[in-house]
């Protein structure tokens, strides 16, 4: 075995150490919120603290869904963020195209307007955005979670970025054969750009999914609340309740983790962009 | 530099111009004026973007002229008031000295691990979707829920990180209750918290470079070293002023998780921008005042971005 | 809406699941309002964590038991800035419920908002109550309830701050186990001989008294001005003026008081303690803490393994005092069935209700008579804790802030934030935040 050849696999073998130490940190408090979802308070509150329980204790599972109706708040939280998600890749998509491709008159200010909206803090938007709700008479709806989220000055950004490094030779062909924009975007741009997408449908899902603010002021109703608004009543200002708290944030969690675990070759994969090659 | 091959290097200027957009007149089908299909494709984001996301950010600009009763919805003319009283208010340079710091502090940490872990993850690694996920799941978790933990971790007596850095013999560290300490406590979260999101940002930016560039840098004996500056940078470049923009703008807009972890605190050595805002706003009811707090924000962070274009627009990789 | 409500009682996770298929197929919330009769229903939102729930919706049967065709819509919502924003949004959008639990602070901008009812509206209506029952009320808590001396909610339950022990610490570091500190003395020496460093490496694994700092901006602020205002007082001082034109917290007895925890806090190197008073607590390694009675049905089971007491805090330099508070319940001007909502709140106030609701949720009752409900009464004596912070309401004392309450208290919390962690003089960081204050009282009553 050549030298170099040692020298690489002992530099693998590195990397490995130093990349698998790096995931153990991140997600040490993980791990850490899990073990303590399975303790009882009086492991909870040891000192020094212990990493594991005494005693594997999954009651508190059970106490989380029985403090509130969580099995609804899921399916709320869930059709929420589903359809926010897929109308954001729609809409997002378009847009995207139309400041990638298109010339128009005014596009480099749109764009920069666009972008201009995410530099001011929610705080100060917040509340009328909430007025306009209001005037549409969505307070309490679904809608009121649902349809500000149809457009995304992040996503169209994200996607926007991706469009522009797709080559245009592809579309060249497309548009000799006559194809139409809308069909370029669907038949071309869109499958190369699987993995940008997945990554904007993730990050839009877990966005909506982890709001709390606006779902906390524009739903009254117990059948329209969501997960988040949920865990809140184990997280006063004075007492968390850990052991439930701690529960309800593992289940919280655990689906979307669930998903990018096996969604994840859609990020990655999928743009072999045999397109650079040609 | 090092030298590669005239192909690479001829594909590398056709990657780069037609990074361009669409002004690349070479692409015959496309001419100026594509006034209409481009008025049909943002009409949806337009109708949605106006109504829930302009009007406001409008319509706080207009408070932040005014006195605003958040209760009965009364506002009253006050002109600059809010912004001179802003300036003089020795509280608020504070506060946006704290956010700097912050800022900066992040910024740097999260691009250096994010690149490099995704650099590692790009290659032969064992356990790629189990890492993956591993560093991806503190993007996940919701950002109250997240500092809830830190917390705790944080804590002198309860948590893990005094506790596991006195295994190594490291003193502990008064993490929440010196303001150095806080600062630096909130910016290791903050890295933790984000740097998955650029992470999957940097994969899906690595995976889009073709191999052969590689290979050809191979042949002319390049290491890895430079083929990473030469070949990896340079292509990773839209993904990276991306990252660049967007982590400034989140970066410079941190509450969720300042509010549940440091609550600004201690002496207010972590209150930072977006904190003072939602303080003015909710606490004091001074929405106006909020505003003009918000739009110095914005113009801050606006003059950011625009610089970043211009950097970028020199670099050749052109911003719009 | 009843269908949710059946759930928590249920406690019936299987039901819960049937709710995942019910939902599939209506796919649109709203669809079970229907299912109403003719009740008439008041929304009422609150703030009770998920420890007071059982005892709430209990409260809510029996006056929905009591009082036939009356509904209660009881809502959750956090408490502190959530509730606050919540309210503004709700009035803004005409969604405001029609009772709602509130902070005493937040009555002043509901007030100017002409959001809320003034209580004689009802108090002196023909559904009303006597004087004497309203009188009966601790004066403290009307105090709170008002706003410039007009009532504009009542009290729905009380508290107020005692002292949490650990007798066997006590023991062992050669106290009386039955005698808790009685004054400001006491408790110093007491916090000293508690705290101790056990393996000699510079940190105290024992701490003596938790002194409640707390970030100044952040939600426990207000909280931590509220713990220290009893040793203001204790100190013979004030918040404020009567004619609230200047705040006095930075008078002698308030340097006096700051510096009794600034002493505290730094002999016992607090800065480096852990401020999950809780945990510590129980932990054993924390000997004595101000705490609320709302914990009590709590600590039955999370302290079984500590001798542990409550006491009434130590009397001051000039006298006993421990802080009032409660919450209080204001009926909005956007209800369209304000008297229904006033039934609830003349119900709620009844000395039996009280007692009920109070031996449910260890919350204190707010007014005199309950103590001579007779299962009261029987309660007391067999759970002495809680009776240590019903004999306190007798010294319970309150100062209403009538102008910008939130912002000074903001400034108050930063003067002891300075002091303690900051360790800055302690009359300097009094004065230097009453000048901001004063600034501020002299702006809102122009």
């Amino acid at each position: 075995m050549s030298a170099a050849k040692i020298g690489s696999i002992s530099k693998s073998f590195l990397e490995h150490i130093f990349i698998y130490i790096l995931a153990f940190i991140t997600i040490a408090p993980f791990i850490w919120m899990f073990l303590t979802s399975v303790k009882d308070m009086a492991d909870i509150y040891v000192y020094p603290p212990q990493w594991l329980p005494s005693v594997f204790h999954f009651d508190n599972y059970i106490k989380v869904f029985e403090a509130a109706p969580f099995a609804r708040y899921y399916m709320n939280s869930f059709f929420v963020a589903a359809v926010v998600t897929l109308g954001q890749l729609i809409t997002c998509s378009l847009a995207a195209y139309a400041f990638a491709r298109l010339n128009f008159k005014g596009r480099n200010t749109l764009f920069l307007l666009f972008l201009g909206t995410m530099m001011i803090p929610y705080n100060v938007t917040m509340i009328p955005s909430f007025m306009v709700l209001y005037w549409l008479g969505w307070v309490d709806t679904y809608q009121a979670l649902i349809v500000p989220g149809l457009a995304s000055a992040f996503g169209t950004f994200l996607l926007r970025q991706f469009f522009i490094t797709i080559p245009k030779e592809l579309e060249e062909a497309a548009y000799l054969d006559g194809a139409s924009k809308f069909t370029v975007l669907k038949k071309i741009i869109i499958p190369l750009s699987k993995p940008a997408l997945a990554t904007l449908a993730i990050f839009t899902f877990m966005g909506v999914f982890n709001d709390f603010i606006w779902a906390l002021i524009v739903l009254n109703s117990e059948d329209l609340r969501t997960v988040q608004l949920g865990l809140a009543i184990f997280r006063d200002r004075y007492l968390t309740q850990w052991d439930l708290l701690m529960a309800g944030s593992v289940t919280a969690v655990m689906p979307i983790l669930l998903v990018f675990f096996f969604a994840q070759k859609y990020f990655i994969k999928g743009i072999t962009l045999s397109g650079l090659k040609d | 530099m090092i030298s590669t091959s005239p192909e690479v290097q001829e594909e590398k200027l056709i990657l780069a111009s037609s990074i361009k957009g669409g002004k690349n007149k070479l692409h015959g089908k496309e001419k100026k004026g594509d006034l209409l299909p481009a008025l049909l494709f943002l009409s949806p984001t337009l109708i949605i973007f106006t109504t829930f996301i302009l009007f406001p950010v409008f319509f706080s600009f207009y408070l932040s002229f005014h006195e605003w009763n958040m209760f009965s919805g009364e506002t009253t003319f006050i002109g600059i008031d809010n912004y001179v009283r802003m300036f003089n208010n020795e509280e608020f340079w504070e506060v946006f000295k704290n956010t700097a710091i912050y800022t900066f502090g992040t910024i740097p940490l999260n691009m250096c691990f994010s690149l490099l872990v995704a650099y590692i993850l790009h290659k032969k690694i064992m356990g790629k979707k189990l890492l993956r996920t591993a560093f991806f799941a503190p993007v996940v978790i919701s950002p109250v829920a997240a500092a809830v933990i830190w917390r705790w971790m944080y804590d002198p007596n309860f948590g893990l990180i005094n506790y596991s850095i006195g295994i190594f013999g490291i003193d502990p560290i008064n993490w929440l209750n010196d303001p150095v300490a806080a600062m630096a406590a909130l910016i290791i979260m903050g890295v933790w918290k984000t740097f998955g999101i650029n992470m999957v940002l940097f994969s899906a930016g690595l995976q889009a470079i073709p191999e052969h560039y590689y290979e050809a840098a191979q042949i002319d004996g390049a290491n890895q070293w430079t083929k990473f500056w030469n070949i990896t940078v340079p292509l990773l470049a839209p993904t990276t002023f991306f990252i660049m923009v967007m982590s400034i703008i989140s970066s410079f807009q941190v509450f969720d998780i300042v509010y549940v972890l440091t609550s600004g605190g201690p002496l207010g050595a972590t209150k930072v921008l977006v904190f003072y805002v939602y303080e003015h706003a909710f606490k004091f009811f001074n929405m106006g005042y909020a505003s003009a707090a918000g739009y110095v924000l914005f113009a801050i962070l606006f003059a950011i971005t625009l610089l970043q274009v211009k950097y970028m627009k020199n670099k050749v990789y052109t911003f719009g | 809406m009843l269908n949710t409500k059946k759930i928590i009682m249920k406690k019936n996770i299987f039901f819960n699941l049937a709710i995942i298929f019910l939902f599939v197929s209506i796919n649109c919330g709203g669809d079970n309002k229907k299912n109403k009769s003719d009740n008439v229903e008041i929304v009422f939102w609150h703030s009770f964590i998920s420890s007071t729930v059982p005892a709430l919706n209990e409260l809510i049967q029996k006056f929905e038991k009591e009082n036939p065709g009356y509904k209660i819509n009881a809502q959750y919502i956090p408490s502190g800035d959530p509730l606050i924003q919540k309210l503004i949004t709700s009035i803004q959008s005409k969604t405001a419920p029609d009772i709602s639990w509130l902070h005493s602070d937040f009555i002043e901008d509901l007030v100017e908002a002409d959001a809320i009812y003034k209580m004689d509206q009802f108090i002196k209506g023909k559904d009303g109550i006597s004087e004497e029952d309203l009188n009966d009320i601790y004066p403290s808590l009307l105090q709170y309830s008002s706003w410039k001396e007009t009532l504009y909610s009542l009290p729905m339950e009380a508290t107020n701050l005692a002292l949490l022990y650990n007798k066997n610490m006590f023991k062992k570091a050669g106290l009386d186990p039955n005698h808790p500190p009685q004054t400001w003395e006491e408790l110093k020496s007491y916090a000293k001989k508690l705290t101790i460093d056990k393996n000699n490496d510079g940190t105290f694994d024992q701490v003596g008294f938790f002194v409640p700092v707390f970030p100044a901006a952040g939600p426990l602020g207000s909280w931590m001005v509220w713990q220290f205002t009893p040793f203001l007082w204790q100190a013979g001082g004030s918040l404020i003026d009567k004619e609230q034109t200047k705040v006095l917290y930075n008078s002698d007895a308030g340097v006096q008081a700051l510096t009794l925890w600034q002493e505290m806090y730094n002999d016992q190197k607090l800065s480096t303690f852990t401020n999950l008073f809780e945990n510590a607590f129980v932990s054993g390694s924390l000997a004595m803490a101000m705490d609320g009675p709302w914990n009590l049905p709590r600590y039955k089971e999370l302290l079984k393994n500590i001798d542990w007491a409550f006491a009434p805090l130590p009397s001051g330099p000039a006298k006993n005092a421990t802080v009032v508070g409660g919450e209080y319940l204001a009926i909005f001007k956007q209800s369209k069935n304000p008297d229904v909502a006033w039934k609830f709140i003349k119900w709620m106030i009844q000395p039996e209700v009280q007692a009920f609701w109070s031996m449910k949720s260890g919350y204190l009752p707010i007014r005199h008579a309950v103590s001579e409900v007779p299962e009261f009464k029987e309660y007391l004596k067999n759970h002495s804790d809680f009776r240590v912070f019903v004999d306190q309401l007798e010294f319970g004392r309150a100062e209403k802030m009538d102008y910008e309450a939130l912002e000074i208290t903001r400034n108050f919390a930063e003067a002891i934030e300075r002091a303690t962690v900051g360790k800055v003089d302690v009359k300097r960081a009094l004065d230097e935040s009453a000048e901001k204050s004063n600034k501020l009282l002299k702006n809102a009553r122009e």
